[in-house]
């Protein structure tokens, strides 16, 4: 297989993970205007919890449905007991709070699972590689590309065609307005953050056996979910789609490149748009 | 001599919602103009595009002979035109005396000293108890502004456009949402201050436009439908068909 | 003069005071503790311009701090004979070159995106510092041969006995502190007050919002870079840790936990700070989770940090938030 097209595979893998990390922290911005830094420590909690159950029980299959409803419930208590306090205080307070909950979310991370990185094993199915366009291809990475795909077709079909998704796009969009039609905007904030938060720890199980789990995990999706959301624009899943295959491509070609200054590019792109276009590609503007 | 403002063919739209749609107007020196106009007819529009607040989709708007047509704001108003807002926009965490000293010393020029206490400097708390003392606020000035009663609130927001010393004042419905004993009060207020200086005002209060205003201007939908003394927008056909039709 | 004003006097000398025999009581531990309390108070409280009195969260503050402590050194390098005390401004100014570049585009923004901005830009003079190992060392850092500083009477001070550090640091943090204090005093003082509490309004009265902003993350730009320069000349080393993404967080800690609405509650905050790194790290290895604990307990309940929480009397010395403009 071409070399050209094996960096590429990987760069679409790699952002298709981005892009389950980044679409329930660009609803959550869009909808509540709020940047969740905690929603890195879910993505970080879920691989931690995969890596627990999967030690428990042998079965990688079962995180995939647990782990993310254990950490939608975190979300929860989150979004209903935390956040809600500092909500009327205004920004500032609101990111200090969301990240005080990531750096605390890491630190007990540590303290119970220690600072080395730990191995999540996938299942024997997955692992190995199989026949892929005239080669061959890691399939798990596959896998992590198939489960991305079909979380993707769930989210646009939700969003387009239920009245929920409705509900959730016009909450984007106008909260005050949703609020006066009548709807309880309050359940919609906190089912969004939940449904956010679990995709996140889907993420992390869908992660931890392909990078390496430990505690920085958290800190390493951040920034570059932060790259995604600003390029892409908040509260727009399309662009965080676009922005993660992207930021995901350009790592992957970077490092084939320019290793020297991908790193570099990538903040110098996130701040071009920053400075020329706040909202990003497809944002609301600000 | 020329017109204290001209606004010339001046259009606004935002992302193709056409809020102006040609504005002609002229205010002479000394005069006391009024607009009117339904909800939605563009005038606190067209205030925040004279004032620098939006940019202008299309045309010109000159000041004192000098054409200001997008300037930002705060170059705006150090050439002598000051506004007043229709949501009370003060200095809600400092008392009402630090909220008229924010304007003495823009007005002085001191925004950028970092050598004098300001709490010596004897010119700007002079100028200050002055402005205060004309507004009536000079027993409340130690009280916070954001705890002031609704009324004394208004006073602070037209005071604050007021201490600038402004040539022309805009004040943008000054009177919203107060009683009539409390609206007799500001209209005498607002005759006190304008005197010798040129005036717009936007307002629903029909009584206070008649009484204040020595023209007025009816706006419609973006454009101005006719401008005329008291006697003559009574008459206009048009106006009556488009606003006056409910009695105030 | 009223007698508060010579109780606060009479409470001033005696600190100074303390703090001028402190080298003969503390232990060596100790002293280098009350060092590193110095300079970072001084940080943060050139974090606490943009953040208390300006309003504004920057998450890319440490980038000004590290600049300082890399200039010091390259001015001590480069310029042979080089004077203590210029390298310590030339830190400064680099600081503040930095952060007037960086504010131009940020200081446009405000909230989450004038805080994701300053990220951005700290996290891209991280990434060219780092690459850049011709100059800054990369990974390894540099390491700092400072010079002696030689007074007319007193002859030569070496600077690698801790009290002469921590005389040097004294003298410039409370140089500064005086400078900043008497700053939030004057007319621009209460320009940014102004803008703080009612941007909008303030443009319409003749404010340039963008101008003011900029020369105040200008000045915490400065002042920042002079605490990175003593902050070099206790380490004798710097590396990319001084001018990262945790460093950034933890000024961020240090500012919020000692209290954002007083002037010095951030060098309270720097105290509980480096409190916490020295001894509770004895008694627990998570004394980061406790930290952390702290400040979202603050943000939920007190979040006008720890000073708010110490009785008024208290208050009245460490000054609420520089009374802009003083008496009428």
């Amino acid at each position: 297989m071409d070399a050209y097209v094996i960096q590429g595979m990987h760069g679409l893998v790699y952002g298709m993970l981005l892009f389950l990390v980044t679409s329930g922290l660009t609803l959550v911005f869009g909808m509540m205007g709020v940047l969740n830094i905690a929603h890195a420590a879910f993505y970080m909690v879920g691989a931690y919890f995969a890596y627990t159950l999967v030690a428990w029980t042998g079965n990688f299959w079962i995180c995939l449905i647990l782990v993310p409803i254990g950490v939608g419930l975190i979300g929860a208590f989150v979004e209903r007991v935390l956040l809600r306090k500092v909500h009327a205080l205004g920004h500032a307070p609101e990111l200090m709070l969301t990240f005080g909950i990531f750096y605390i979310l890491a630190e007990v991370v540590k303290m119970i699972w220690g600072t080395y990185p730990l191995s999540v094993s996938p299942p024997s199915i997955l692992a190995g590689s199989i026949p892929f366009a005239g080669g061959i291809y890691p399939t798990y990475r596959l896998f992590i590309l198939l489960i991305s795909v079909i979380v993707l077709l769930i989210l646009a079909f939700i969003m387009q065609k239920t009245r929920i998704g409705i509900t959730v796009r016009a909450a984007v969009f106008d909260n005050e307005m949703v609020d006066i039609l009548g709807i309880n905007v309050q359940a919609v904030f906190l089912g969004v953050f939940c449904i956010g938060s679990a995709l996140a720890g889907l993420a992390g199980v869908v992660a931890a056996p392909f990078l390496t789990t430990y505690p920085g995990m958290g800190l390493e999706i951040l920034i570059d979910a932060f790259v995604v959301i600003v390029i892409g624009g908040f509260g727009s899943v399309w662009g965080a789609l676009l922005a993660a295959l992207m930021i995901g491509e350009l790592q992957s070609f970077g490092i084939m490149f320019i290793p020297q200054l991908a790193l570099v590019f990538q903040f110098l792109l996130m701040a071009i748009v920053l400075v020329l276009r706040p909202q990003g590609l497809f944002g609301e503007a600000a | 001599m020329t017109a204290l403002l001209q606004i010339n063919s001046v259009y606004k739209d935002f992302s193709g919602l056409k809020v102006l749609v040609g504005i002609d107007l002229t205010v002479e020196h000394g005069e006391r103009h009024a607009i009117i106009g339904p909800n939605g007819a563009g005038k606190s529009t067209l205030f925040n595009v004279i004032t620098g607040k939006y940019r202008v989709s299309n045309g010109q708007i000159r000041f004192k002979d000098q054409d200001i047509t997008n300037w930002p704001a705060h170059k705006v108003s150090r050439i002598g035109l000051a506004r007043s807002f229709q949501v009370t926009n003060i200095f809600p965490s400092m008392t009402v005396y630090e909220n008229i000293r924010n304007v003495i010393v823009s007005k002085k020029r001191m925004r950028f000293n970092m050598f004098t206490r300001l709490g010596n400097i004897e010119n700007v708390n002079a100028e200050t108890r002055e402005v205060l003392e004309t507004i009536g606020l000079e027993t409340s000035s130690d009280i916070s502004a954001g705890e002031l009663a609704y009324g004394h609130q208004r006073a602070l927001e037209i005071g604050l456009a007021l201490a600038m010393e402004p040539e022309l004042i805009l004040l943008d419905e000054p009177t919203a949402g107060m009683t009539t004993e409390e609206t007799r009060d500001a209209v005498k207020l607002i005759e006190r201050i304008t005197a010798g200086k040129t005036l717009i005002i936007i307002e629903h209060d029909m009584d206070v436009v008649f009484s204040i205003s020595d023209r007025i201007s009816v706006l419609h939908y973006g454009k101005i439908l006719a401008t005329g003394t008291a006697e003559e927008i009574k008459e206009n056909q048009e106006v009556k068909k488009a606003y006056l039709g409910s009695k105030k | 003069m009223t007698t508060i004003r010579i109780r606060n006097i009479i409470f001033g000398l005696i600190v100074l005071i303390l703090l001028i025999i402190l080298p003969f009581i503390l232990s060596e531990v100790q002293l280098n503790m009350a060092i590193e309390i110095a300079f970072f108070g001084l940080f943060a409280v050139s974090y606490n311009l943009l953040l208390g009195y300006g309003g504004l969260l920057s998450f890319g503050h440490a980038a000004y701090f590290g600049t300082g402590a890399y200039f010091t050194v390259f001015a001590c390098k480069f310029v042979a004979g080089m004077p203590l005390f210029l390298a310590v401004l030339i830190g400064g100014l680099g600081g503040a070159v930095m952060a007037v570049i960086v504010g131009f585009f940020c200081v446009r923004l405000s909230g989450t995106y004038f805080a994701l901005l300053t990220l951005a830009f700290n996290q891209l003079i991280y990434s060219i510092a780092l690459k850049w190992r011709t100059l800054t060392g990369g990974d390894d850092g540099i390491g700092f041969d400072k010079p002696a500083i030689h007074l007319p009477l007193i002859g030569k001070l070496d600077m690698f006995s801790t009290p002469n550090v921590y005389y040097v640091t004294l003298i410039v943090v409370l140089i500064s502190l005086a400078l900043l204090w008497f700053f939030l005093k004057t007319p621009y003082g209460n320009t940014i007050t102004c803008i703080k509490d009612n941007e909008d309004r303030a443009e319409f009265i003749g404010y340039n919002v963008f101008r003011s902003k900029l020369t105040l993350f200008t000045m915490a730009g400065f002042f920042a870079g002079i605490a990175g320069s003593l902050f070099v000349i206790f380490a004798e080393f710097v590396s990319l840790d001084a001018i990262g993404l945790t460093m950034s967080t933890e000024i961020l800690f240090m500012t919020f936990i000692g209290g954002t609405g007083s002037f010095l509650g951030p060098v309270l905050g720097a105290g509980v700070f480096i409190y916490f790194t020295e001894w509770v790290s004895d008694i627990t290895e998570h004394w980061e989770f406790f930290l952390g604990l702290l400040f979202v307990i603050l943000i939920l309940y007190a979040n006008k940090g720890l000073i708010s929480l110490i009785p008024a009397k208290l208050k009245e010395f460490f000054g609420k938030k520089a009374p802009v403009g003083g008496e009428r």
